[in-house]
């Protein structure tokens, strides 16, 4: 087939090029098999490549393993396995809980299972049988794959600040964290309670709850115990807070401000019409130098030109 | 009117200058000028008299004298010369004494010269380093608690109401720091006011500016540039940064302070202004390096403003200082911030890193940066013409001391009251970034967890204001925002310099530019919506910034280096170029650089690097003044005390003549003292009576003019009895016995040459057979300069 529309492209150059002078209809099939001749380097690097690739399949069949020390072993396959179905949950969990974000509170256990079983395959701990999974796992191949998804969700981990918010061993949310919850929890409660109806009644009533969260959340922000998980949730309750309920304070001093900054403004022009008219002006003195009476004078010279 | 009370143009035409040129024995006639001598009262000042015309132009003679001698006063204008100004005495002066010491000096002596230059250059560096490390500090301390308690008050008052309040406050604490500094310039030393940048020029080029390298000055510089920046002037830190450096230079470089009254006894062969002049110029580029982290640019700029005596070693040494003074700054700041080793601070200002990979520029960008360029050009010869204005009416009518400081104060307090006012109704809310880039982010009435994008630019020190525009994410600035503030702060910046306070122009222009750079690299890429990748408004704010200081300051190859150093990144030092050049050129077809205007408009009589072109058909018959005070070689000493005293004559040279017995001749010159010299000598007594009376009299060394240096007392002080009046002084020994002469035939151009090349203060003019028959000063070279229409003449005036 290929070799076929090549030829027909070839047929076709040698019918225009001498011709010169061919119609619309035989541009567009000729650029239309150029296209096709594009394709057709790769299509024949493919074909090449493929001969070999069938070769291989084929011993690979013949070759069902590799000899027994270049194999991985049972111990490793199987934590290979574990790390599989670990990383499968945590991923689980991950998804829902972006938006709002909650990957902190929702998925640290999984997380730190993940991160047990990534632990038992990094460590040079020799397992049953005397093998080590870290060299056959982590770093036999360019691709490092296993290490790769792990270190992934790691920096994941680490961006989100999780760690700030659960006690070290992974174990539980921090009191702080807790408690922050339970404020914000409050605020919402407040905030539902008012939603209907007038909002400036939302802000008034709702304004102690808020402040509190406030105060707090800028007291952890600077004692860095934030994560991602609170941040969102402080942002929300002040989008909320500010756009949706328009709690922010307005602008409503303009006059005071405009009429103190006016006055300002005038006191500069004040000043310098009073220096202008009252300051006596500074005049100086010219000096006459002394100066020889040249006899090529100015006026000479003009007068010679002229 | 005679030519030379009035203003005189000479018409531009081509055929002037040729026709002058070679046309000068048709001009000159065939007349032989014969100097009538005349004898003064006293009968011993020797004059020459003016040449006895024998051409036509008697009449014009005779209008001529009836004006002399009337004062005649005018309001104050760029075109005047004013006499306060002195030359420095580049020259080495080779009198027998000079002579005598050279040969007692050992082949070892000369090294310790050597080494302590060095050592000097090291030590200026240091202390360099020091103070603006000191700057930096305090000036963060200072501002930080400013701002810290406006921030607070302004968050209450939003609250609770009252705002008006707190722009008050904020207007009081500026006025508080503005009135420490402005009395201090004000009343102490008004040379301090300003960037000091002119003052360092002229002094380089080779004009001594009384009071500019004193103690007193560097306090109240450093002092003042403190209180100006934390008052929230629209001012920076840098350019006192160089006077600074130059004062310590020329301090330390004495090893005697003349204002504390300590004479370490070091460093006494530099006393003088050969030498002193050359540690200037390495205490000027330690203080662009300190300032810039730019050690290069700092040499450069030294070249570039005082590049008339240079070699290789000196440049090598300014170098070596330039160095210590920005290592010293970096680890003193590292210490500061808490990582001791750390030498990642280079620079009072710093422009942050340029490194990712949105800040490359392709070759289709570089047209746009030069048209940027040429705003910058424009924008800048609009900002010198405006301060041009505004220097001259503050010359003219603001020039008491009280005056001045209430300006500042007003300045000051309109600053506070338009930034606030701009925050105040700006509507511009963003987000407040997860690494806090904004050091006081300001509410208001934006919505919690935004802050006041204007207050970025407003509620800052300058300096942070131009790296958050540098660095901030796209997007961080609306451009409404960076427009009215490109505004305002023109307008800010351009009032305040020139104020008696001590401030610089860089940053403020840097930081006009990099509004309007920003913005024009965000309206770039909203108008390419397919790439705006390649529009990064950081790379364009920086782009802009250039534009904006080029276009004010006009520097060129040093500015280039400098911003390259200072942004760390040596791609692009191709478009900074670029930028400088436009800005440069179409800057100076409508004004001329700031620093120029500013040097006019102080009557400073600078030299430029070339004469005026058309000037090749003046002669230094033209240009001389005449007829001169000669001395003889030994003369009565009441004749020096006579000359001398005379105050409306206060001449600094004296060619000193030999008389031939035959009275007839005239007498020809046999060389040139100085003021300073024969102070000196009527201080001790040196009359050769007295040496014959008392043998066993010291003789008087050059160790006694370096003592008397650089602060030599004045005429009156000094105290002659009618006896003494009568004794004679022999000045051969202390004269310059080969003082520079020329032909009355050179043409003005060569004169200038020599003057410029080789530092001259006074060139004597004589005939052919050694008579003097005039005396060139740098003022009688100044006054030349080329106008509107064709060569004008400068007057000279009492200032």
């Amino acid at each position: 087939m290929l070799p076929y529309n090549l030829y027909l492209f070839f047929v076709f150059v040698a019918i225009c090029v001498p011709s010169l002078k061919c119609g619309d209809v035989v541009h567009l099939s000729a650029s239309e098999s150029a296209d096709k001749l594009e394709a057709v380097p790769s299509l024949s690097t493919a074909a090449i490549v493929s001969k070999p690739a069938v070769d291989t399949v084929f011993s690979f069949s013949l070759l069902s393993s590799f000899p027994d020390d270049l194999e991985v072993s049972d111990y490793c396959s199987d934590l290979l396995h574990i790390f599989g179905q670990r990383y499968v949950a945590y991923v689980n969990c991950l998804v829902p809980a972006a938006r709002p974000v909650k990957v902190c509170q929702s998925c640290y256990s999984t997380y730190g299972n993940l991160v047990e079983i990534y632990n038992n395959i990094s460590s040079d701990q020799m397992g049953p049988g005397n093998v080590t999974c870290r060299d056959s796992l982590l770093r036999s191949d360019r691709l490092m794959l296993v290490y790769q998804l792990y270190s992934n969700l790691e920096s994941l981990w680490e961006d989100s600040n999780c760690a700030k918010c659960v006690t070290e061993h992974l174990e539980s949310l921090t009191n702080d964290t807790l408690y922050f919850m339970a404020t914000l929890n409050q605020t919402l409660t407040c905030f539902e309670k008012y939603q209907q109806g007038n909002h400036t009644e939302l802000c008034k009533n709702c304004k102690s709850a808020y402040g509190t969260l406030n105060v707090l959340y800028s007291q952890m922000e600077k004692n860095s115990t934030l994560c991602i998980d609170i941040e969102d949730a402080m942002n929300m309750t002040r989008r909320l807070w500010s756009k949706n309920f328009n709690c922010s304070f307005p602008r409503e001093e303009n006059v005071p401000v405009i009429a103190v900054s006016s006055f300002m403004l005038f006191l500069p022009i004040i000043f310098y019409l009073s220096s202008f008219l009252h300051s006596e002006q500074k005049k100086r003195k010219l000096i006459h130098p002394r100066r020889a009476k040249s006899n090529t004078s100015l006026m000479n010279i003009q007068d010679k030109l002229s | 009117m005679a030519n030379i009370t009035k203003k005189v143009s000479w018409s531009s035409r081509g055929d002037d200058s040729g026709l002058a040129g070679e046309g000068t024995p048709l001009l000159n006639g065939t007349e032989i000028p014969k100097p009538s001598r005349q004898l003064s009262g006293s009968g011993s000042v020797f004059r020459i008299g003016r040449f006895s015309t024998v051409d036509l132009e008697d009449d014009i003679t005779s209008e001529e004298d009836p004006i002399r001698g009337r004062p005649k006063e005018i309001p104050h204008n760029e075109k005047l010369l004013s006499l306060k100004y002195e030359s420095l005495d580049y020259d080495n002066i080779e009198n027998q004494l000079f002579l005598e010491e050279e040969r007692r000096m050992s082949h070892m002596g000369f090294r310790c010269l050597e080494i302590s230059r060095w050592v000097i250059c090291g030590l200026i560096g240091i202390l360099t380093g020091l103070i603006a490390c000191f700057i930096d500090i305090m000036v963060e301390k200072l501002a930080g608690c400013k701002y810290q308690v406006i921030k607070e008050n302004i968050e209450k008052f939003t609250e609770v109401g009252g705002l008006s309040i707190s722009l008050i406050l904020w207007a009081v604490l500026n006025c508080a720091f503005v009135l420490v500094g402005g009395i201090m310039v004000a009343y102490i030393e008004p040379i301090a006011a300003g960037s000091g940048i002119p003052q360092i020029k002229c002094y380089l080029n080779g004009v001594k500016i009384p009071r500019v390298v004193r103690l007193k000055t560097l306090l109240v510089k450093v002092l003042g540039v403190i209180c100006s920046v934390a008052g929230g002037l629209a001012v920076g830190k840098e350019g006192p940064m160089i006077h600074s450096g130059a004062v310590v230079a020329a301090g330390v470089s004495q090893g005697r302070s003349t204002s504390l009254k300590r004479d370490f006894k070091m460093f006494e062969y530099f006393r003088r202004d050969t030498e002193k002049r050359d540690f200037v110029s390495a205490g000027a580029a330690a203080g662009v390096s300190a300032a810039f982290g730019a050690p290069v640019g700092g040499v450069l700029f030294s070249l570039e403003e005082g590049a008339s005596f240079w070699n290789q070693m000196l440049t090598w040494r300014i170098f070596f200082a330039s160095m210590i003074s920005t290592f010293t700054l970096n680890f003193f700041l590292s210490i500061y911030h808490g990582k001791p080793g750390d030498l990642s601070n280079p620079g009072l200002i710093n422009f942050g890193r340029f490194e990712s990979d949105s800040v490359a520029y392709y070759y289709y960008e570089l047209p746009l940066f030069m048209g940027m360029g040429a705003i910058g050009g424009l924008l800048g010869a609009l900002f010198n013409s405006i301060n041009y204005w505004l220097t001259i009416f503050r010359i003219r009518y603001v020039h008491r001391p009280c005056l001045q400081v209430m300006e500042a104060l007003l300045v000051a307090a309109v600053t506070a009251t338009v930034s606030f006012t701009m925050i105040y109704f700006s509507n511009d809310c963003q987000p407040l970034g997860p690494e806090h880039n904004e050091e006081y982010p300001l509410q208001l009435f934006c919505a919690d967890g935004e802050y006041n994008s204007m207050a970025t630019a407003f509620f800052n020190t300058p300096e942070r204001s131009v790296r958050s525009l540098f660095h901030n994410q796209p997007g961080s600035y609306n451009p409404l925002t960076l427009g009215l503030f490109t505004l305002t702060y023109f307008f800010l910046a351009c009032w305040t310099y020139g104020l008696a306070v001590s401030a610089g122009v860089f940053i403020p222009s840097l930081l006009i530019g990099a509004a309007w750079g920003r913005l024009c690299g965000i309206l770039l890429a909203s108008f390419t919506p397919t790439s705006p990748i390649w529009a990064d408004p950081g790379k364009y704010a920086l782009i802009g910034a250039a534009a904006q200081l080029g276009g004010i300051v006009r520097m060129t190859l040093s500015l280039t280096v400098i911003m390259v150093e200072a942004t760390g990144n040596v791609t692009y030092g191709l478009p900074i170029m670029l930028v400088l050049m436009t800005a440069k050129i179409v800057g100076d077809y409508f004004q001329e650089g700031l620093y120029d205007i500013h040097i006019k408009l102080q009557s400073v009589p600078f030299l430029h690097w070339e004469a005026p072109a058309t000037s090749h058909w003046l002669t230094a018959r033209e240009v001389m003044s005449s007829p001169v005070t000669c001395f003889n070689r030994i003369e009565k000493v009441g004749t020096i005390v006579d000359v001398l005293s005379n105050t409306s004559t206060n001449h600094n040279g004296f060619p000193v003549v030999v008389q031939v017995l035959d009275s007839d001749e005239p007498a020809k010159l046999c060389g040139l003292i100085l003021r300073s010299q024969l102070i000196v000598l009527l201080k001790h007594k040196v009359f050769v009576e007295l040496a014959r009376s008392r043998l066993s009299q010291r003789k008087l060394q050059l160790k006694d003019f370096r003592d008397a240096y650089p602060r030599f007392p004045p005429i009156q002080s000094i105290h002659v009895s009618q006896d003494e009046r009568e004794c004679m002084m022999d000045l051969t020994e202390f004269m310059n016995a080969t003082p520079y002469t020329v032909p009355q035939d050179t043409s003005l151009p060569r004169v200038f040459k020599l003057f410029r090349a080789l530092g001259l203060r006074h060139l004597v003019v004589v005939d052919d057979e050694n008579r003097v028959i005039g005396l060139v000063t740098r003022k009688d070279l100044a006054r030349y300069h080329l106008g509107k229409h064709g060569l004008e003449e400068l007057q000279l005036a009492q200032t």
